[in-house]
């Protein structure tokens, strides 16, 4: 029977390192169609983090691990945040179809990734890096089931925690997050209040680069600890699933990307167990649950008014 | 529009003694070959209410862009407070003490009303939004000039006149000396634009200068001091209100006479084409849109309906054309109850509020957008198939008979003006004669020349027998066109007159929401 | 004096050929940078696209292979083009064409003894309507509630690949072959396969679909009513509906008719290519076809160039691997860069100027005659 209590813990602690990376990728994102941008390309965004996390430390093997962790994830932030920036410029400066410039920024992603895989590994194969740190704190971790699952995991599975928390309070009680949302509903209040939308829509997308680059470090060194061709598989659009999900809301979409994360440590672990149902439905099941929640969702919130428009002062 | 006696009579005063606050010289701006300033020269002294009076494209707009920084002039200078400045952005005009009421009204819909008021501010602790303060200021202003306003409303829950005076509070919250204001009677009836103008007066009185835009000439000669009039960019006149009369100022603007009389005396129609019994319906927003409207329009006549604008006119047109479900009650044209009437173009015509986003495909050709409905029906479509030489012939004789300017039927419909895209339309809605044709807005933002055109066109499928629906916020075309008017407020008909010039009074007052039942009576009462 | 002849040919040409400017240029530029990412990991541009030119079009059996590797990418970007034609963003060519290949493969594997005049439209038949299916839910949500089919077709992408891998899983797929050391299924009856076009190539007959579709589908869009319709959907739906356009209908027969369309890609991949279902067979054939259907302006017929492009990139990857050992990924760095510069339209502007003014001297002269 899968409910006793070492499954639970097994499938707890799995559902929330899977879901971490969703976690930081879709803040991002959230933060992005709040402004005004749509960024499928998420994904491309991610595969760069995860590739450019394990390359640097791959080279900072024999550093201290925190060290080489933190300048993994700082690099692989700073290559999501470039990619994103070509997407930001052709979608927010060039007025450009959002949804094909992210496909193809995806693709770039996996060919660029790929190809720069082989260059750096070749024909070595795998090695594992050295990834994030763990931390177990102390007493709390000690309380049955629930401690090992929360309070012994993956610096990144505590940044997930936190993380939705910050966004959310700043988009909601500050006055960056006041621009933002203006924005992304009507761009041309925030234009005349004297504020630039190029600007603040920049800021969102690099942002959202950013935290998806982070996610793609998170998602190779927290767990695998190496890099996979196209290791990302598909969450960077799981990610956008979670946002309409939880109505753009930072915290909301944190809790989807957890149910995606249970959903798919369930479908690992549904292979060894017998469950009459073929693992494959497993892995199907969080996709067809964010289409079950996209068709609910609609009609109660709306998106951004002015989501995947570009903004363009009227002439005369 | 009222007549002289029911006016509110503003008492205009001589501001020439005044410190001049603004100071716009030779300001031109040229869009293209287009020149939307020419060489505009203008001023505006504290505790003035200066209106700049032009028709639609005139450079009203233009000029008050360059002011605040939306756009930047060609040639030209601007002095506040005697000072020249250079103003770059909106966030400059702000600090120089200039605000702005925007037509189209600048506000986040999903925000509060404080919100929207501290976008683009300055906070005591930034970056974290502490909406206290802000909204203790922002309540003292509203109380302070009568603007009544909730704070922590999302816009889009507000009705028009509550934004308005949002719009104007964020104004004042930026101690803005100097406000202008852009047509911001579009959206009120006679009696609520009152109120605005004693709200004016008091600004002004306090030392502001005001700029009022507008097209309409009775309000500017009832609130402002001193009016500049603009004609396609240039300046026709500019002078104390008190010394110009109404026709003179009416000729500055359009360059010549303007009739507003009517072409023939109001006619009687004759078997009944739309039925509305009791019809009602709901808005987008879910609320009500139209609450047991009866109405019913004859052949060959001109019904016109009067109303601000988001009184269920949209809804009612909707409902005609199938568009929107009812509620309640009955809508049949011809006796028939229909679904699909826009499919029969026999039956019915539309001229659609928004020419451009409603009535035409901005990509298609000309050729394409006058067979919109026909296109698959013979001679257009035979077997199966489009046949478009003769899908272009039938254009080229529709651009000779409606002469449309434009260079071939091939041309795109964006690249047609917007007088040019209304007479396709119109083309297109009349080619089959249909028996009720429904007019909605269809002078908005077209030129003296351009509406004559229209309302000709108008005149002329009621001649030939067709019953007409004519929804319009211009209550002069209104009276000029209609056989009949009637007033609609809040989803209701508040009643219906003759299209008798005497009888505006009551028409705004309807338009506020009184029935011409309880008009009458306190009239007979007071008699 | 020009000859009268030439006139109007030289007239119906130049349009073209000015709106062909922008994709090429963009395929230049692809080109170019690609170049320089191929340095910077060591090795020469010019080995590197001179193997992939030989492996593309250096000979009968490279030109074969283009074909093979361009049909698929036709049938999606057949699809897609339709799709974005009608203002509608099917992204989920992928997951249709998994479906389209999951129904065909049943029907193939169905042990009835049909003769293949009947089987094989049968197949394809179930193909069309595999796809069809797939793309029902989402274009069933974006005509009748609104919801975005952005994200709808994203996800139902990838749980076709998963309900195809469980049909051909070897130990409990329905369709799956025992004891096989990757899962795919039986191969399917001979009456279902479609015929090879060149002996001794694996050029098969899926072409000839793809190449006939095309040309119907531009004659749909540009001379019937259906299409007028479509054109109308996606260049004002607004204006569309105010014309009378039930446009709810519209956009459901468009998703069914765009997925049914990949679906075809799919069973044609089965019946033409593999003669199986396998697990993954595409490389994601779905999401080329974007790429496919934008290089070629949406038009059905310039999607045929545009496939064979993207075909003959992907011939002369894996020659350009074989030979020089350099990834075959480097293909998806040209394929990316080419959309990137497509939709940046380099030069555009001025084509489109001169577009327009050729094609109103084309009026110009037809009234003239």
């Amino acid at each position: 029977m899968p409910f006793d209590p070492a499954f639970i813990v097994d499938w707890g602690s799995a559902s929330l390192r899977l879901a971490a990376p969703l976690v930081l990728a879709a803040i991002g994102g959230v933060y992005a169609e709040r402004s005004g941008v749509f960024n499928i390309g998420i994904e491309g965004m991610m595969l760069i983090g995860a590739f450019t996390a394990v390359a640097v430390s791959y080279y900072l093997a024999g550093v201290d691990i925190a060290i080489a962790a933190a300048l993994a994830a700082i690099t692989a932030m700073l290559a999501g945040g470039a990619t994103a920036l070509v997407h930001a410029y052709l979608s927010i400066t060039r007025g450009v179809d959002q949804i094909i410039s992210g496909a193809a920024i995806n693709i770039l992603a996996l060919g660029l990734t790929n190809t720069l895989y082989r260059a750096v590994w070749g024909e070595v194969g795998r090695e594992r890096v050295a990834g994030f740190p763990e931390v177990r704190i102390p007493v709390l971790a000690d309380i049955p089931i629930v401690g090992p699952i929360l309070f012994d995991q993956s610096v990144v599975v505590f940044a997930a925690f936190v993380l939705p928390i910050v966004a959310a309070f700043v988009l909601f009680r500050t006055t960056w997050g006041l621009n933002i949302r203006a924005a992304g509903d009507f761009p041309a209040a925030v234009d005349t209040a004297g504020l630039s939308v190029e600007k603040t829509r920049y800021a969102a997308v690099l942002f959202s680069g950013l935290m998806a680059g982070l996610a793609g470090a998170a998602l190779a060194l927290g767990a695998v600890r190496y890099f996979t061709p196209g290791m990302t598989a598909g969450r960077g659009f799981i990610v956008l699933g979670a946002i309409v999900f939880g109505r753009w809301n930072p915290m909301l979409a944190a809790v989807a990307c957890l149910l995606f994360g249970a959903a798919d440590a369930f479908q690992l672990r549904a292979q060894a167990l017998d469950l009459g149902l073929p693992y494959q439905f497993f892995v199907m099941l969080p996709y067809l649950l964010a289409v079950l929640a996209i068709a609910g969702a609609i009609g109660r919130t709306r998106a951004p008014q002015q989501l995947g428009i570009p903004y363009r002062r009227e002439a005369t | 529009m009222r007549t002289g006696d029911e006016r509110l009579v503003v008492a205009a005063r001589d501001v020439s003694g005044a410190p001049e606050l603004l100071r716009m010289e030779e300001v031109t701006k040229r869009f293209g070959r287009l020149v939307a300033d020419d060489a505009v020269t203008f001023d505006v002294r504290a505790g003035e209410i200066h209106a700049l009076l032009g028709e639609n494209g005139a450079g009203k707009s233009t000029l008050m862009k360059i002011l605040y920084g939306l756009q930047q002039p060609d040639d030209g200078r601007i002095l506040i407070d005697g000072r020249q400045v250079e103003i770059g952005s909106p966030h400059e005009a702000v600090s120089l003490g200039i605000g702005m009421v925007h037509q189209h009204f600048m506000l986040v819909p999903t925000l509060t009303a404080i919100e929207n008021v501290v976008l683009g501010m300055p906070t005591d602790r930034p970056p974290l939004l502490d909406l206290r303060d802000a909204r203790k200021r922002l309540v003292e202003l509203a109380e302070r000039y009568r603007l009544a306003i909730a704070p922590d409303v999302p816009v889009w829950q507000m009705s028009v006149g509550a934004q308005q005076r949002l719009e104007i509070l964020k104004a004042l919250y930026r101690s803005a000396r100097l406000l202008v204001l852009d047509e911001p009677t579009a959206v009120l009836a006679p009696q609520e634009a009152d109120q605005l103008f004693k709200i004016m007066r008091h600004l002004a009185s306090e030392g502001r200068g005001i700029v009022f835009i507008s097209h309409k000439l009775a309000e500017v000669k009832a609130v402002s001091d001193r009016v500049t009039v603009l004609r396609h960019g240039r300046v026709t006149g500019q002078l104390p209100t008190a010394d110009a009369s109404a026709s003179e100022l009416a000729t500055m603007m359009v360059g010549r006479e303007v009739k507003l009389g009517r072409t023939a005396p109001p006619m009687a129609g004759g078997d009944p084409v739309l039925e509305l019994e009791a019809v009602s319906c709901q808005t987008d927003r879910e609320t009500a849109g139209l609450r047991g409207v009866t109405l019913t329009v004859r052949a060959g006549e001109i019904v016109g309906i009067a109303g601000v604008d988001g009184n269920g006119q949209s809804e009612m047109v909707e409902c005609i054309a199938g568009l929107r479900s009812l509620t309640a009650g009955r809508l049949t044209i011809k006796g028939e109850v229909l679904q699909g009437a826009l499919r029969n173009p026999a039956l019915l015509g539309l001229i659609p509020e928004d020419r451009y986003s409603q009535g035409l495909v901005g990509d298609f050709s000309v050729a394409e957008n006058l067979v919109l409905k026909a296109y698959s029906r013979p001679p257009f479509t035979e077997r199966g198939f489009l046949r478009w030489g003769r899908i272009n012939g039938h254009a080229r004789a529709q651009i000779e008979a409606f002469d449309i300017r434009t260079p071939g039927p091939l041309a795109k419909a964006r690249s047609l003006s917007g007088g040019n895209q209304q007479k396709v339309i119109v083309a297109r809605e009349t080619q089959e004669q249909p028996a009720l044709l429904v007019a909605s807005q269809p002078t908005r933002g077209l030129d003296v020349g351009a509406v004559e055109n229209v309302l000709t066109l108008i005149r002329r499928q009621r001649d030939r027998g067709a019953a007409v629906l004519f929804i319009s916020t211009e209550l002069s075309e209104l009276f000029a066109l209609s056989d009949r008017v009637v007033v609609f407020h809040n989803g209701e008909i508040m009643g219906e007159v003759p299209p008798d010039p005497a009888l505006l009074g009551q028409v705004g007052e309807m338009m506020m929401g009184r029935s011409l039942a309880s008009i009458r009576s306190e009239a007979g009462s007071a008699a | 004096m020009r000859a009268p002849i030439l006139v109007p040919i030289r007239a119906a040409v130049r349009p073209i050929a000015y709106r062909a400017i922008v994709p090429l240029v963009s395929i230049a530029a692809a080109l170019a940078v690609s170049a320089v990412i191929i340095v910077i990991v060591g090795a020469s541009p010019l080995e590197a696209y001179g193997a992939m030119l030989r492996g593309a079009v250096g000979g009968i059996g490279s030109l074969a292979t283009t074909a093979v590797r361009a049909t698929p990418l036709l049938l999606t970007g057949l699809a897609v083009a339709l799709s974005f034609r009608a203002g509608i963003f099917n992204i989920g060519a992928e997951g249709q064409l998994y479906a389209g290949a999951a129904l065909s493969a049943a029907v193939a594997l169905l042990p009835l003894d049909l003769p293949a005049i009947v089987h094989v439209p049968l197949t394809l038949a179930a193909g069309f309507l595999g796809g069809a299916l797939w793309a029902l839910v989402p274009g069933w949500l974006r005509a009748y509630r609104g919801v975005s089919e952005v994200v709808t077709t994203l996800m139902l992408n990838f749980v076709g690949i998963q309900l195809v891998a469980y049909l051909v899983d070897p130990i409990d797929g329905p369709m799956g072959e025992r004891g096989a050391s990757y899962a795919q299924s039986q191969v399917i009856a001979e009456s279902a396969e479609l015929p090879i076009l060149i002996r001794g190539t694996s050029l098969h007959a899926g072409l000839l679909i793809g190449l006939g579709l095309a040309v119907g589908l531009f004659v749909l869009i540009k001379y019937t009513p259906l299409g007028f319709r479509l054109r109308m959907l996606g260049g004002n739906p607004v204006a569309a509906r105010f014309a009378g356009l039930s446009e709810k209908r519209e956009i459901l027969v468009v998703m069914l008719l765009s997925g049914g369309i990949a679906g075809l890609a799919g069973a044609a991949e089965v019946m033409g290519l593999r003669h199986r279902l396998y697990d993954r067979f595409s490389p994601g054939y779905g999401y080329d076809g974007i790429a496919v259907a934008l290089l070629a302006g949406s038009n059905p017929l310039a999607v045929i160039l545009s496939a064979t492009f993207f075909g003959g990139l992907r011939a002369g990857a894996n020659a350009m691997q074989q030979s020089t050992g350099i990834e075959t990924s480097v293909v998806l760095i040209i394929q990316a860069l080419t959309i990137l510069f497509v939709i940046l339209g380099p030069l555009r502007g001025w084509a489109r100027a001169r577009a327009a003014r050729s094609s109103e001297s084309v009026e110009a002269s037809a009234s003239a005659v």
